[in-house]
């Protein structure tokens, strides 16, 4: 077991479905399109696409602990 | 800002290949751009990437436009409906009861639908002459044919559809009395669709959203549910038409490209992405915002005062702070998160849909037609005057 630690917050997500895609294996969605996360403890070969799905959700709903942010990553 | 300054006309100007103007690259020099909109108004442009992602999710950025902001054309207002409320808490609310028909799994669904009809289009053009309009043979028909199969529009009704959104969209080329009528007629459309699935409710959008708003109608109202198929069926057809069109122009103009996509099908993903940011259909009017207070930019000293209309830079995708050599389309890119969908919570609803047609249209011109090139130098495509979108008029196209 890796060293990350995922969550992601239901109540800002807007659907963009960009984290399933990218992790199908970390991310999923419920009934009502909302981000659930499957895996909250993922293995670190997944750190990359982690760090671009933690980047690329548009309303930055994807927290990685274990993950250095980068600038950009939390704001807003 | 400077005063001094003369305001540039926007849409910017464009380069004649299916490039990228040079000039784009520059624009973030200064942070935010005086522009003047089609309808002779003032704007302010947002020009850098870090400001762009930042400001799609600033709630200081009004999407309630109507009658304060700038138009975009002296007679049309767009999106702009002084009955709708675009902004949270009550826009959250209205998007949460349409997204659920947008998930991955619902779009997944949907993905051997837009196969078939990827299928049939390829037949027909395939037996028919060459060189052949690409727009019109393929760019146009498939995003209407989905989204029509999606919200359970009959298909007699498609033609019609069509007529009065390319109408109802076009910008300064139709005199304003006829753009109104489309306007007035595609309305009238709509609500004579939504009575007829009232009546027979059958296993599609319209019909879901009109459940879930006879159930509880505080979450969506008569009125807020067209608003919302019109804004479906309109976004879910020009867009993604002029996308994937565009899109095809800018690899096929690339022959090296189009090649190494077609030995390995697995970049079709990656290349649909960064067609996307490269994309050279898109003007930022549709980012339209008013800010209601002052807003600082990430430079600490430029803001945007309060009052003004700001558009939010798709340009911004070329910003070389964010991504390596911009200018270049590299089908292979993987840090790439571009702002064609825009960010925070108006993030596009559709975009899931809209990159998986782009994907099974991409794979299937790429394996049904490989000898796919444009039929005419790249640098001769025409752009439309006028209209909301940029791409290109005709793209002919032989095999």
């Amino acid at each position: 077991m890796g060293s990350l630690r995922v969550s992601a917050e239901r109540e800002t997500c807007v659907t963009s479905s960009l984290c399933v895609y990218r992790l199908p294996q970390v991310f999923d969605q419920d009934e009502e399109g909302r981000v659930v996360v499957l895996d909250d403890r993922p293995p670190d070969t997944l750190r990359d696409e982690l760090r671009r799905a933690r980047r690329g959700c548009p309303t930055r709903s994807i927290q990685v602990e274990g993950l250095p942010s980068e600038e950009g990553d939390t704001t807003p | 800002m400077s005063g001094d300054r003369c305001p540039v006309g926007y849409p910017l100007a464009w380069a004649p290949a299916p490039d990228i103007p040079e000039g784009w690259t520059t624009l973030r020099e200064q942070p935010l751009l005086e522009i003047t909109l089609p309808s002779g108004e003032p704007a302010l442009l947002v020009t850098r990437y870090k400001d762009v992602r930042r400001l799609f999710a600033d709630e200081r950025l009004s999407r309630n436009t109507f009658g304060r902001a700038s138009r975009v054309s002296a007679s049309n207002d767009l999106f702009g409906d002084p009955r709708i409320d675009n902004d949270p808490p009550r826009y959250l609310t209205e998007r949460a009861v349409v997204m659920r028909a947008f998930s991955a799994r619902r779009i997944e669904a949907l993905r051997v639908v837009v196969k078939e009809i990827v299928g049939q289009l390829l037949d027909e053009m395939a037996a028919g002459p060459q060189p052949v309009d690409l727009m019109e043979a393929f760019a146009y028909p498939l995003p209407i044919l989905v989204i029509c199969h999606m919200l359970g529009v009959p298909p007699q009704d498609r033609a019609k559809f069509r007529r009065l959104i390319d109408g109802f969209l076009s910008v300064s080329r139709l005199p304003e009395d006829e753009v109104e009528e489309c306007r007035r007629q595609y309305w009238d459309y709509l609500t004579e669709l939504i009575d007829a699935k009232r009546e027979r409710p059958g296993d599609d959008l319209i019909s879901e959203l009109i459940e879930i708003s006879r159930e509880d109608p505080t979450k969506l109202t008569d009125y807020q549910l067209q608003h919302w198929v019109k804004t479906l069926l309109i976004a879910g057809y020009v867009t993604t038409a002029s996308q994937l069109g565009t899109g095809m122009a800018v690899l096929l103009h690339r022959p090296e490209a189009a090649a190494e996509l077609k030995a390995d099908l697995s970049l079709v993903p990656s290349a649909v992405e960064e067609l996307l940011r490269y994309q050279i259909m898109g003007t930022s009017l549709g980012t339209l915002r008013y800010a209601v207070e002052d807003i600082e930019l990430l430079d600490g000293t430029t803001v945007i005062p309060k009052g003004s209309t700001v558009l939010l830079s798709q340009e911004s995708n070329m910003d070389a702070d964010e991504f390596e050599n911009p200018l270049d389309l590299d089908i292979r890119r993987t840090e790439n998160h571009h702002l064609t969908f825009g960010a925070g919570i108006h993030f596009c609803a559709g975009a899931a849909l809209a990159r998986m047609e782009l994907q099974e249209a991409t794979e299937g011109l790429l394996c049904r037609l490989p000898g796919l090139r444009l039929a005419v130098p790249g640098e001769e495509l025409k752009r439309p005057e006028g209209g909301f979108l940029a791409g290109y008029t005709e793209i002919p196209v032989s095999w």
